[in-house]
C-alpha cells in the first residue's frame, strides 16, 4: 500500500499493512446491538409480553373462544325478584306485608361469573370475556391508525418544516403552535354532537373521531421531526451530501429521513399507549364506540349510570380498566426500552 | 433476520460474553463498595524518592463484545517534584491509566483488576473513626502515609480526589459549571479540602492562585465561565487545580483544545507553576512536541502497555523501540525536509477486544523477527533509566 | 451596541469604497490555466436583524481574500479558530453563499449559479472534513457510502459500479471485506479514508481539505498525508489544505496563506513563507509550535491575551492588540495588502514605512 524507500528506517517491509488482527476482530451488528440492548432491560421485556399478549388475546381470541360473539346476547333467561313492603296500621299495630313479584326476563344479564361466562355478562346481557377480546381489537387498530396517520402527517409536515426553514418553516411551525392551543375534549364534544345529528353508524363514528385527534395530535411528531433534521443538517455528512450535489428528494428521503427512524419509532411507541387512553376517554364519555359494539372505554361507561354495577357487579367494569392499563404501561415499556436501545449516543 | 456475516458474533456468543462480565462485574463493584479498616489500604512505597508507584496495573472494560483490556499491566513511577509525560495514541490508555488513579473509571462497565498505585500522601491524622485529629491549639496534625488507591474503597477516596491529587481536563468549555461564578467555584475547592475553612480565606486563597496562572483576579472573580475564553478558562481550571496544593497534578491534554499560540501561553505557564509548586505533573498528549518541552520523564504506551520509558532525552535522542522512533519520524517538522514522502507506521491501532499473545505491534513494525511471534517482549533495561519493552534488545539484557 | 453599529457600517463603508477598485479586477479577464481563482472573496453571516429583515450587524467571517490555484497544485490555509479559514473553504464550494467577491472554477465564473447550475460542478470540486465521526452517515454501508455519488453522476455504467468502488478503495487503502461494513466498525484514521475515497469518487480536479488530519493520531496523521499526496500526483488534483498546524501545511503545500480574524496577513510560495516570514504574526504562529527536541530551546514570540471575537475585530489592523511591535498607526488604520516580493503578498505596516 504505501511505499517507503527511506532506507535507513525501514529495513525490510511489514509483513502486512493492515493488521490481520483487525479482521479477525468481531463486533456485534447494528441490529444486535439494538437487540441486545433492548432486552437487557426487564421493564421492556415485561413490557414486549403485555403487549404482545394483549395482541393475542384480542386478535386470536375471538378464533378460539367462539361460545359467545360481540354482539351475541345470552338469552337463557333470568328470573327476577323484586320485593315489595307495604306497611299498614291497623288499630295501632303495625303489620308489613312483603312481597315477592317474579319476572321472567328474557336476557340472562349481569349475571356472575361461572363456567358459561367465564367473567360474567354485563347489564344487557352480553358475555364480559368475549366483548373484552372484541373492545381491544377495535381500541388497538384505532391506536394503530391513529399514530400511523400522525406520524406521516409529522414526518411530512416537520420534515418540510426542518429542511427548507425560512417562511415555510414559520407558517408550519406557527399552525402548530395554534393546534397546540386548543382545547381537545370541549370540541370532541361538539364533534360529536355534530356526528349524533347527523346519523353516522356506530362502528365508523370512532374513525372519524380518530382522525380528528389525528389532526390535533401531529404536531409532538412534527416538532421532533423538526428538530431532529436541524440538528442532522448540520452534520457533516449532509454538507458532504450537499457538496456531492444530490437532488434535495434524495438529501431528505436517503439521507435524513433514515436517521430520524430510531426517535420516531420510539415517539410511535410511545403515543400508541396515549392513543390507547384517547380512545378509552372517547367511549368512556360515550363519544366513541356505541353499544352493542365493545370498546374497553365503552365497557367501563356503564358504571356513570349504574350505582349498582359500580358497587356489586366489579366484573362487569374491572377487567376493562386493567386492560386499559396493561396495554398503556406495556406500550410505555417498550417505548422506553427503544429509546435506551436506539440512543444515538450509545452507538460507535 | 440480518444474513450470516462471520464478522460478526453470534447470539449464543453474546450472552456468553453477557454472563460472565455480570459475573466478574458484581465481585469487583462489592470489593469496591465494601467497609474495610484504613489498614487494608495503607502501604509503603518501594522507592521513597517516588510521589506514585504504579505497578502492573490492569483496568478493563467489560462490554457487550468482550473485555478491552484498555489498561494491561502499565508499570510507571512518578518522582517527586518532577513532570512525567505519557504519549500514546489515541485508545493507548494512557487516559484510563490517570482516572484509575483518580479512581474515576465510569462503573460497573470499567474496573481495575488488579495491580497497585502506590500514593504517597500528606494526609491528616486520623482516629478510628477515621476523622482529623486536632491538637490542643486547633491545628491539624498531618502525617506523610501511603495509600493503594486501587484498594482503596471508594468511599474512602475523598481522601486523596482535589485535595492530594489534581486533575486538569482537556475540555475547558465543560469541565467549569456554567451556572456559578468562578470565584464561587474557586472558593468550593478550599472549602472542602481545608477544614475549619472561613469564606474570606477561601477567597483570599483563589486569588491568590489566579494571580499564579497570571489573571488579575478582579477581572474574573464575579465572572460566568462563558463570558471567559478558552485559554482564560484553562487557566482557571490550572488554578482550581493548584488551589488545594496537591502534591500531584494529572493534566490530560490540557492544551490539546486551544490554538497554537493560546498553547504556548499555557505551556510556559505550566513551566512557571512547576518551578514553583512543591509537586508533580502527570502530563497525558498526543502531542510530542508539548513532551519534549514540558517533561522530565516520558512513558511512551501502545495498546495498553509501556513500550518503552526513560528520561526525556533518553527518548528523544536514543529512542529504542520501533513504535517509538516511527511516532517521532511521522510527526512532520518545521526543519524536515518535506520533497521524500513522510515516514508513517502502516496499518493501525489493533482492536482492544481479543489481543493476541505476541507483541501488539507486530504487525505494524518494520523490524520484526521470528522470535516476534512468540511471547509479548518483556521490559529490557538499556540504562540505569531507560526500559524498552521490544525481542531486538533482548540480548542487551542477557549481556548486561 | 451602538459602537457595534458603527464599526460595522465603517467596515461596510471601506468595503464601498474598495467597489470601485473591485470592479476594475472582477472585470479582467479569466486565468484559462487556473483551476481555481478567487477574487476579493467576502462572506457574512448576520448576527441582528430588524423587524424588517435589515441586518443591523452581520459577523465578518471573510473579509477579502485572493489567490490563484493552478491544477495539481496544494495551497495551505493556515490559521487560528475564528479566522475564517473553514467559512473561506465552504464558500469556495458554494456550500455558503459567497457575500462578495468572484469565484472562478475552471474558467468559469461560478459565484451566481444557483444549486441546480451548481450540479454538473460539483462533481469537479469535493470537501474533505475534519471530524471523520459526523461526516459519514451512520446507516449506510461503505459500499453504499462510495457507490452513491458514482450512481447519481452516472460516473461508470450501473454494472461495473462495483468494480469501480472496488478499485477506489484499494487505492485509498481500505481493504475489499469493508465494503459490507458499518462507519461505526472503523478508527479514525479508517473514516478518513473512507471519506477521501467518497470524495475522489467523482473524479474532482479540486479538494478542500478542512483540515483533515487533525482529529487523528500522529502515525496515522502521516498516513493520510502521504494517501492525499500520491493521490494528487495519481489524479492530478489541486489541494486547498485548511489546517491550524504548520507543520502540516508546510509539509504538503506549494503556496501558504496565513489567516487571522477573516483576513489574508501574508500569502506566498512555501519557500518565501518559511524562509522568509514578513508578517509578525506568521512569525509568533512559526515559534509557537513546540519542538519535539528536548535539547532546542527556542525563543518564543510571545503572543500577549486571547485572540478577539470575529465578530466585534479590533479597529485598524486586526492584529494590533497581540502584536508585539504595534505603532499608533496599526491602532487606526488597517494595513493595505500589498505585494512585498513577486509573489509575497503581506498586510503590515512595518513592511510598507520604509
Amino acid at each position: 500500500m504505501e511505499e517507503k524507500n527511506n532506507e535507513q528506517v525501514v529495513e525490510n517491509k511489514p509483513v502486512d499493512t493492515e493488521a490481520p488482527l483487525d479482521k479477525n476482530v468481531r463486533l456485534m451488528s447494528p441490529t444486535q446491538m439494538v437487540v441486545r440492548r433492548f432486552f437487557r432491560s426487564k421493564l421492556s421485556i415485561v413490557g414486549l409480553i403485555m403487549v404482545v399478549g394483549l395482541f393475542i388475546f384480542s386478535f386470536f381470541g375471538p378464533m378460539i373462544y367462539t361460545q359467545w360473539g360481540e354482539i351475541e346476547l345470552d338469552e337463557s333467561g333470568k328470573t327476577e325478584y323484586a320485593v315489595s313492603t307495604t306497611t299498614y296500621t291497623v288499630n295501632g299495630v303495625e303489620y308489613t306485608i312483603h312481597q315477592t313479584t317474579e319476572k321472567s326476563l328474557k336476557d340472562n344479564f349481569l349475571s356472575a361469573p361461572s363456567k358459561e361466562h367465564i367473567l360474567g355478562t354485563d347489564n344487557e346481557g352480553y358475555d364480559v370475556f368475549v366483548r373484552l377480546m372484541y373492545g381491544g381489537r377495535i381500541s388497538l387498530t384505532v391506536s394503530f391508525i391513529a399514530v400511523f396517520l400522525i406520524t406521516i402527517l409529522g414526518v411530512i409536515l416537520g420534515g418540510v418544516a426542518g429542511y427548507f426553514g425560512g417562511w415555510i418553516d414559520n407558517l408550519i411551525m406557527r399552525i402548530c403552535d395554534v393546534l397546540m392551543c386548543l382545547p381537545g375534549v370541549p370540541i370532541l364534544l361538539i364533534i360529536s354532537t355534530i356526528l349524533d345529528a347527523s346519523d353516522i353508524d356506530a362502528k365508523y363514528r370512532i374513525y372519524l373521531l380518530m382522525i380528528y385527534l389525528t389532526f390535533i395530535s401531529w404536531t409532538g411528531t412534527a416538532r421532533l421531526v423538526r428538530g431532529q433534521i436541524l440538528s442532522l443538517r448540520e452534520q457533516e455528512y449532509m454538507v458532504a451530501a450537499e457538496a456531492m450535489g444530490y437532488s434535495t428528494a434524495r438529501k431528505i428521503f436517503k439521507h435524513l429521513i433514515p436517521n430520524v427512524m430510531p426517535q420516531l419509532i420510539v415517539q410511535m411507541s410511545l403515543s400508541l399507549g396515549s392513543m390507547i387512553l384517547y380512545e378509552a376517554t372517547l367511549s368512556y364519555l360515550n363519544l366513541g364506540v356505541k353499544a352493542p359494539y365493545a370498546a374497553w372505554g365503552t365497557m367501563i361507561n356503564i358504571i356513570s349510570t349504574n350505582q349498582d354495577v359500580l358497587q356489586n357487579h366489579w366484573y362487569v367494569w374491572v377487567p376493562a380498566g386493567i386492560c386499559i392499563v396493561i396495554a398503556v404501561l406495556g406500550f410505555n415499556f417498550v417505548g422506553d426500552g427503544l429509546r435506551d436501545a436506539l440512543d444515538p449516543k450509545a452507538r460507535r | 433476520m440480518e444474513k450470516k456475516n462471520k464478522n460478526y458474533l453470534t447470539g449464543k456468543e453474546i450472552r456468553a460474553i453477557a454472563k460472565e462480565n455480570a459475573q466478574i462485574m458484581r465481585r469487583l463493584e462489592a470489593f469496591k463498595n465494601r467497609i474495610c479498616d484504613e489498614s487494608e489500604f495503607v502501604t509503603t512505597m518501594h522507592d521513597d524518592a517516588n510521589i506514585l508507584e504504579i505497578e502492573d496495573l490492569h483496568t478493563y472494560f467489560f462490554t457487550e463484545q468482550g473485555t478491552v483490556k484498555a489498561v494491561n499491566g502499565v508499570s510507571y513511577n512518578v518522582p517527586k517534584n518532577s513532570v512525567v509525560g505519557i504519549v500514546g495514541e489515541s485508545g493507548c490508555g494512557k487516559s484510563v491509566t490517570s482516572m484509575s488513579v483518580m479512581r474515576l473509571i465510569q462503573g460497573p462497565t470499567g474496573q481495575i483488576v488488579d495491580g497497585s498505585i502506590r500514593f504517597k500522601a500528606y494526609d491528616y491524622q486520623r482516629d478510628e473513626d477515621g476523622e482529623p485529629v486536632a491538637d490542643e491549639n486547633g491545628e491539624y496534625r498531618m502525617e506523610e502515609k501511603v495509600y493503594d488507591i486501587a484498594q482503596m474503597p471508594i468511599h474512602e477516596i475523598h481522601r486523596i480526589r482535589g485535595k492530594q491529587i489534581a486533575m486538569i481536563f482537556q475540555e475547558p468549555m465543560t469541565s467549569l459549571n456554567p451556572v456559578f461564578t468562578i470565584g464561587e467555584q474557586l472558593d468550593e475547592v478550599t472549602l472542602i479540602h481545608v477544614p475549619d475553612a472561613t469564606k474570606e480565606m477561601a477567597k483570599e486563597k483563589s486569588c491568590e492562585m489566579l494571580r499564579l496562572v497570571g489573571i488579575i483576579p478582579e477581572n474574573v472573580y464575579d465572572r460566568f465561565p462563558h463570558e471567559l475564553s478558552g485559554g482564560m478558562r484553562q487557566r482557571v481550571m490550572i488554578a482550581m487545580a493548584l488551589a488545594a496544593e496537591p502534591r500531584l497534578i494529572i493534566a490530560d491534554e490540557p492544551t490539546t483544545a486551544l490554538d497554537v499560540t493560546i498553547q504556548a501561553q499555557i505551556l510556559d505557564l505550566l513551566q512557571d507553576i512547576k518551578k514553583k509548586i512543591d509537586g508533580s505533573i502527570l502530563l497525558i498528549t498526543h502531542d510530542l512536541g508539548v513532551i519534549a518541552e514540558m517533561a522530565d520523564y516520558v512513558v511512551v504506551m501502545y495498546a495498553g502497555k509501556v513500550i518503552e520509558k526513560g528520561t526525556v532525552f533518553e527518548i528523544f535522542q536514543d529512542p529504542r523501540h520501533p513504535y517509538t522512533i516511527g511516532l517521532q519520524k511521522s510527526k512532520p517538522t518545521m526543519t524536515l525536509d518535506d520533497s521524500a514522502e513522510l515516514y508513517n507506521i502502516p496499518g493501525n491501532v489493533p482492536n482492544p477486544v481479543n489481543m493476541p499473545t505476541h507483541c501488539y505491534f507486530k504487525e505494524r513494525c518494520a523490524k520484526c523477527t521470528a522470535k516476534c511471534s512468540g511471547e509479548y517482549p518483556g521490559m529490557v533495561q538499556v540504562s540505569p533509566t531507560h526500559f524498552v519493552a521490544c525481542h531486538l534488545y533482548d540480548e542487551e539484557n542477557a549481556n548486561g | 451596541m451602538a459602537k457595534v453599529i458603527e464599526k460595522t457600517k465603517e467596515l461596510n463603508a471601506q468595503y464601498g469604497e474598495k467597489q470601485a477598485q473591485y470592479a476594475e479586477d472582477f472585470a479582467k479577464p479569466f486565468d484559462t490555466e487556473a483551476i481555481l481563482e478567487v477574487r476579493h472573496l467576502r462572506k457574512t453571516f448576520p448576527l441582528k436583524k430588524t423587524m424588517l429583515g435589515k441586518v443591523t450587524k452581520e459577523l465578518v467571517a471573510v473579509d477579502d481574500i485572493s489567490f490563484k490555484l493552478m491544477p495539481g497544485e496544494t495551497l495551505g490555509i493556515v490559521g487560528e479558530s475564528g479566522c475564517g479559514k473553514t467559512t473561506a473553504g465552504r464558500a469556495i464550494l458554494k456550500l455558503h453563499e459567497p457575500t462578495g467577491g468572484q469565484i472562478i472554477f475552471n474558467g468559469q465564473d461560478i459565484t451566481h449559479f444557483n444549486s441546480k447550475q451548481m450540479r454538473p460542478i460539483r462533481k469537479q470540486m469535493q470537501i474533505i472534513f475534519q471530524d471523520p465521526y459526523s461526516s459519514l452517515p451512520p446507516r449506510s454501508t461503505v459500499g453504499g457510502i462510495l457507490s452513491e455519488p458514482v450512481q447519481v453522476h452516472k460516473i461508470v455504467p450501473k454494472a461495473q459500479i462495483k468494480e469501480y468502488v472496488l478499485d477506489l478503495m484499494e487505492k485509498c487503502g481500505l481493504r475489499d471485506y469493508y465494503y459490507e461494513r458499518y462507519p461505526h466498525e472503523f478508527s479514525g484514521g479508517q473514516r478518513q479514508r473512507i471519506c477521501i475515497a467518497r470524495a475522489l469518487s467523482v473524479n474532482p480536479k479540486l479538494v478542500i481539505c478542512d483540515e483533515p488530519v487533525s482529529a487523528l493520531d500522529v502515525s496515522i496523521q502521516a498516513q493520510i498525508i502521504n494517501l492525499l499526496k500520491d493521490l494528487q500526483k495519481q489524479m492530478n488534483l489541486a489541494y486547498v489544505f485548511i489546517s491550524h498546524d504548520l507543520s502540516v501545511v508546510k509539509f504538503i503545500s506549494d503556496k501558504i496563506g496565513v489567516m487571522y480574524l477573516g483576513a489574508m496577513m501574508e500569502f506566498g510560495t512555501k519557500e518565501d513563507i518559511f524562509r522568509n516570514p514578513l508578517h509578525p504574526y506568521t512569525k509568533a504562529l512559526f515559534s509557537a509550535v513546540p519542538n519535539p527536541d528536548p535539547t532546542a530551546k527556542m525563543e518564543r514570540i510571545k503572543l500577549e491575551g486571547d485572540i478577539p471575537s470575529p465578530a466585534n475585530p479590533p479597529k485598524g489592523c486586526r492584529f494590533h492588540t497581540r502584536c508585539p511591535y504595534a505603532k499608533d498607526i496599526c491602532k487606526c488604520q488597517a494595513p493595505a495588502y500589498t505585494e512585498v516580493e513577486p509573489g509575497h503578498f503581506a498586510a503590515c505596516h512595518l513592511l510598507t514605512e520604509e
